[in-house]
């Protein structure tokens, strides 16, 4: 039975290198989709290249479906997945703050990484500034905290706040993906650069 | 239709494929995930280790540090839970613990009295799937030893007088007091009035004051 480390299978410091892994195999396909290059990345926002949200969405919908078929299966037992708790307001700001970080630097937090790997300067710069947000993020938490602990809804999930079985959920998810990635081929073509500005 | 199918593109192709799956996975019931098995070699390798147990200064630690990715059980009756329990623990009496509606994907710390009847619920809870139970070691009691009254020691190395410093802030920070002199000499733990209970936490449900989680995702 899985999820593995939930059963036993193996403890917190081989827990640590299976995640060092599995970051690798992230990171490495990170880079080979592009997103090791802070143009590609951005070029979301100008909305002439949607690959970092055709690739995400993919992802999302790959492991739904796979997470769904494996616990349908039996394979996977679903109520031990970990699931972030919701606080309402300071994950609104967290977003907030992530996307205006990710326009301005090119990159977020996990492609920062391959970028760097792969001796991309601007990407190296980055991590330093995520170390240092991180440690003035620490050391100033205890004033945060109220505000970091606000909100408070617990573990949230899709079917339980639209009251909708767990598989129609799954489906409209599937079908969101479709138009998704039909909507960015459509405005890829209406933003194109001329190839002189690429 | 197989003429069809070869004028799509491959991503046409997987998107179909994913609609498809989608489409079935309408008549899937993922939840709650199959039936629960106790697997008797996996639980004799975890007492073995000792890897049920939480040791009580180790829990006040984390009361201290405000620490939220745990939940802490209180399994003893409602006048004993509210003549005293440990801050933050939720009252959830032993008789209830197999319909409490306990998260199977969180750290759930059991106490009570003593050390059997918390092992006897940490048992309860890794049959009923939940893999994040542990016990506080001899629950109450091992509380009140450790924490709450500790014996000191002689402080006559530096490490003497750290630890010792240590132990009267902690048995102070929960309203103890630490019990001075050899210990044989001390008044007897029982003796001791047990501080005033904290606020009572709404049981099972509902996350304990402060006690909020913040451990693993990304």
């Amino acid at each position: 039975m899985t999820p593995l480390a939930k059963y036993g299978a193996f403890g917190d410091e081989m827990g640590l290198v299976m995640a060092f892994i599995i970051g690798i195999g992230f990171g490495f396909f990170l880079e080979r989709a592009g997103f090791g290059s802070a143009k590609k990345l951005v070029s979301q926002f100008y909305l002439d290249d949607l690959a970092v949200f055709k690739v995400m969405f993919t992802a999302i919908v790959t492991a739904m479906l796979g997470v769904t078929y494996l616990a349908w299966m039996g394979v996977l037992d679903l109520s031990l997945v970990y699931m972030t708790p919701t606080w309402l307001w300071p994950q609104i700001v967290g977003g907030l703050v992530l996307g205006v970080g990710f326009a301005i630097g090119g990159y977020c937090p996990g492609t920062s990484v391959a970028a760097t790997a792969t001796g991309r300067i601007d990407g190296l710069v980055y991590v330093l500034g995520l170390v240092f947000g991180t440690v003035v993020f620490a050391e100033a938490f205890p004033l945060l905290k109220g505000f970091f602990y606000s909100g408070s809804y617990g573990q949230q999930t899709l079917p339980g706040v639209l009251g909708l079985s767990y598989g129609v959920v799954v489906f409209a998810v599937v079908l969101m993906a479709i138009g998704g990635f039909a909507g960015a081929g459509w405005l890829e073509k209406r933003f194109a650069r001329p190839a002189s500005q690429q | 239709m197989p003429g069809f199918f070869s004028t799509l593109t491959l991503n046409q192709k997987l998107a179909a494929a994913a609609a498809a799956l989608g489409a079935i996975a309408i008549f899937a019931n993922p939840l709650p995930g199959g039936a629960v098995s106790i697997d008797a070699r996996t639980l004799a390798d975890i007492v073995e280790r000792d890897a049920d147990r939480i040791e009580p200064l180790e829990l006040a630690d984390w009361i201290i540090q405000g620490r939220s990715d745990f939940r802490l059980i209180d399994v003893r009756d409602a006048g004993a839970y509210a003549k005293y329990h440990v801050p933050g623990a939720e009252h959830v009496p032993f008789s209830s613990l197999t319909d409490a509606a306990l998260p199977r994907n969180e750290k759930l710390v059991v106490y009570a009295d003593d050390g059997v009847r918390a092992a006897q619920a940490w048992f309860l809870l890794r049959a009923r799937g939940h893999a994040g139970a542990y016990l506080l070691r001899d629950g109450l009691d091992g509380w009140q030893q450790e924490v709450l009254f500790p014996a000191l020691g002689d402080a006559t190395t530096p490490f003497q007088q750290q630890r010792n410093a240590r132990l009267s802030n902690v048995a102070s920070h929960f309203g103890g007091r630490p019990r001075s002199g050899d210990a044989g000499a001390a008044p007897a733990v029982a003796a001791m009035a047990l501080p005033t209970p904290p606020a009572p936490v709404a049981g099972a449900g509902v996350p304990a004051g402060g006690a909020k989680k913040k451990k693993e995702g990304c």
